[in-house]
């Protein structure tokens, strides 16, 4: 949704993106580090674009991220979780379900970083001191319009634990749903 | 007419080649020395120019192209006399301005080329190293005007170094070989045929060059281990493509 209030939207796709082969494993172990490092910030540059928290396997192999329409060229779905899992190596993204493989949590900013970005929101709308429901803070109309709206509740309990470590943060109950959170 | 029969003409004779030889000497020393004076002049004219238009020689790549040619013509090369002897033509003339231009230069080519290595096998246009180059400096906010003839005096600059680095010709375009391993003939001619389309099928070789199943396989295996061509296993035939063609926006 917010993809389409920019009004020149900036060209998300690497120029890789119209070369046929960058949809097939390069057999070449040389050529497949750089594919695969092309992905992986292809792919991160198209979740931060389309402020996608997660990515489900299955949705992103139809969608333009894996599947080239134009070109008819599209990642296998062995060779996309390979690619996934080398992110996750780098620790770019997280699967969900470890053993099924469906769905990766997707930081396309660390959660240090997110950690930043949170407490200077706080810090400007003088929330410091302030108990908020975790589904408030990034569901809740007083965030909208920041970058970590709609934020995955996954993402931000890591963003969160980072932030009780730097004591900046406590959180407050155990159901996820039910979840609060007091900043300092 | 009859002369020179007697003894005495050989003695004639070696005098008169002796003159003969002499007179010649005077001839090419008085002409050796009108050339001097005339190359003088003309660098004298040249440095007259270069100082009249550094300005445009350090910001408009043809004009620094053509000069150079100028430069090369008369036997002074802009890139190493300023650093062979200090005070010479070009570190007076353009202060060390030229100099660090292609040293900068080749560096950032250097660069690239190792950047971009794992992916096109140390194999790249000249075109598309002048077109990066250019782009990262409208990125970072800087206008450069490169030319390719830039990109290849750069790359010769590094020649002293024994960089490995050089200049190869495939089909029409120039490349520049980061990688000191040479391509064998087969490499080369799958490489010359691949810049017509972007691609080549194991068939289209065949068809081609009228070569056997067995030599195609080997030469795009070949070019395959040292990264010099993607495959493309999604249409009817395999495609082998040359990474070349990444930033040249493929129709489809």
């Amino acid at each position: 949704m917010s993809a389409t209030t920019s009004t020149t939207p900036p060209n998300i796709y690497p120029d890789l993106y119209n070369f046929p082969p960058f949809f097939t494993r390069q057999p070449n172990t040389t050529t497949f580090a750089a594919q695969l490092h092309a992905w992986s910030t292809f792919i991160l540059t198209y979740c931060r674009h389309h402020r996608l928290f997660t990515l489900e396997l299955s949705t992103a192999l139809d969608s333009d991220l894996f599947h080239n329409k134009a070109l008819n060229r599209r990642l296998k779905p062995a060779d996309a979780v390979e690619v996934l899992e080398a992110m996750r190596k780098d620790g770019l993204v997280e699967w969900v379900d470890g053993a099924t493989r469906s769905t990766v949590l997707v930081y396309w900013r660390k959660p240090a970083e997110w950690a930043e970005v949170l407490y200077r929101w706080v810090e400007s709308v003088g929330q410091k001191g302030s108990v908020l429901t975790l589904w408030e803070l990034v569901n809740g109309e007083m965030t909208e319009g920041e970058e970590f709206h709609g934020m995955h509740p996954m993402v931000l309990q890591s963003v969160l634990a980072v932030m009780v470590k730097r004591g900046q943060a406590q959180t407050i109950g155990t159901e996820i749903d039910e979840m609060g959170v007091k900043f300092f | 007419m009859q002369k020179g029969v007697g003894l005495g003409a050989l003695t004639r004779n070696t005098k008169a080649s002796q003159i003969y030889a002499s007179h010649g000497e005077r001839i090419q020393k008085a002409h050796l020395e009108e050339l001097a004076t005339q190359l003088n002049v003309f660098q004298a004219v040249l440095q007259e120019f270069a100082r009249r238009h550094a300005k445009d020689i350090r910001s408009n790549p043809t004009f620094r192209a053509e000069f150079a040619q100028m430069c090369s013509a008369i036997g002074v090369d802009p890139l190493t006399s300023s650093s062979s002897k200090k005070g010479s033509f070009w570190a007076e003339m353009l202060g060390t301005s030229m100099n660090d231009f292609y040293f900068e230069l080749a560096v950032r080519v250097v660069e690239l080329c190792r950047a971009t290595r794992e992916g096109n096998g140390g194999l790249i246009a000249v075109a598309e190293v002048r077109d990066r180059i250019m782009k990262k400096d409208e990125r970072t906010g800087g206008s450069s005007n490169i030319s390719e003839d830039d990109i290849l005096r750069a790359v010769e600059s590094l020649k002293p170094l024994g960089s490995g680095f050089s200049v190869i010709a495939i089909g029409r375009r120039q490349m520049i070989r980061s990688v000191p391993k040479e391509l064998n003939t087969d490499q080369s001619t799958v490489l010359e045929v691949i810049q017509v389309l972007g691609f080549v099928t194991p068939s289209m070789l065949r068809a081609n060059l009228t070569w056997d199943r067995a030599r195609v396989q080997t030469a795009l295996e070949d070019l395959l281990s040292d990264s010099l061509v993607w495959v493309d296993d999604q249409a009817d035939e395999n495609e082998y493509w040359s990474p070349t063609f990444i930033s040249q926006g493929l129709q489809p």
